[in-house]
């Protein structure tokens, strides 16, 4: 299986999908009293969740980005609490790396005529 | 004329409450059965508005219910090893013409028995953090709640994950006991002298 085919590959069990829907429809529903920056916590915490949960299932194409970027979200997401500035700014730098991960395996698909 | 018999160390006990933190990563060390009869008898020696008691406290260790519980609370940033859940009994609020959504001791009732269960943690050597950002509906759906107990407030405990605290030149400036305190008169944070 090359690379781009296990871009493809299913890494969340049914279970693991209902365990982040609870976490974000739960994190919507407390976004309704909670202070508005909180919001974006939850959801780069759902992130983080979601990666944790792929990787139990090993990931191929991404496994390596996903440890890391998960890495990194744990490391800084909980300077909200004390640094709102670096937390804000970690928020506007991180999204470029996911961006350019994506695009990685979808070239990868693209360059061996997709797969599906 | 005091009862010798509830002294304690003034200075020791307020030693002990400057030490406290917030603790949310625990090592996989359980928390004894022992341990939590302490915490939640803590709990119910707590003050309770009129002696109504209108809370109940909910113990679970089992890892596969606490996994569920975490889902459902985004406050719960890792998985603990043990945590109580106090909840009000709105069968018997109601029956003591309490109205909970415009009278709210039933909070400062939880909020009193959270933080001596909290105390009672630290004596203990375990660490603690409170837990208030999770969906009441979904983690009652749950643990299958019934419907007359509202989970208000959790409390996630276990032993503390050792860790190097940092201190950040950004942070906040520490709150001082002088920030929040008022002498006679609001706004007036110094007691005047010889008075």
């Amino acid at each position: 299986m090359s690379e781009a085919e296990h871009g493809k590959k299913l890494v969340l069990s049914e279970e693991q999908a209902l365990e982040i829907i609870t976490f974000l429809v739960s994190s919507a529903e407390i976004c309704l009293h909670e202070p508005i920056y909180y919001g974006t916590f939850r959801l780069v915490d759902a992130a983080s969740r979601m990666m944790g949960l792929m990787l139990e299932n090993n990931p191929e194409a991404s496994g390596e980005f996903f440890q890391a970027y998960k890495a990194a979200i744990d490391a800084n997401k909980t300077s909200m609490m004390w640094d709102r500035e670096a937390y804000y700014d970690f928020l506007r730098r991180i999204p470029a790396a996911a961006a350019s991960e994506l695009k990685r395996v979808r070239e990868l698909g693209d360059s061996e005529g997709g797969v599906s | 004329m005091t009862d010798s018999s509830l002294l304690v160390n003034s200075e020791a006990l307020l030693g002990m409450m400057r030490k406290r933190r917030v603790v949310r990563q625990f090592t996989d060390e359980p928390v004894t059965i022992g341990d939590l009869q302490k915490m939640v008898e803590a709990g119910r020696w707590a003050t309770s508005g009129g002696m109504r008691y209108p809370h109940r406290f909910l113990v679970v260790r089992d890892p596969k219910r606490i996994s569920l519980v975490r889902a459902a609370s985004p406050g719960m940033i890792w998985e603990p090893p043990a945590l109580i859940i106090l909840m009000i009994e709105t069968q018997q609020a109601k029956e003591d013409s309490m109205n909970v959504e415009h009278w709210n001791v039933h909070s400062i009732d939880i909020g009193t028995a959270a933080m001596s269960m909290t105390t009672m943690a630290q004596s203990l050597g375990l660490g603690s953090c409170p837990v208030t950002s999770f969906s009441k509906a979904a983690v009652s759906a749950m643990l299958e709640l019934p419907s007359h107990l509202s989970p208000e407030f959790i409390l996630i405990l276990g032993h503390p994950l050792p860790f190097k605290r940092v201190v950040n030149p950004n942070a906040p400036k520490p709150i001082t006991v002088r920030d929040l305190t008022y002498w006679e008169r609001a706004g007036q944070h110094d007691p005047e002298p010889g008075k």
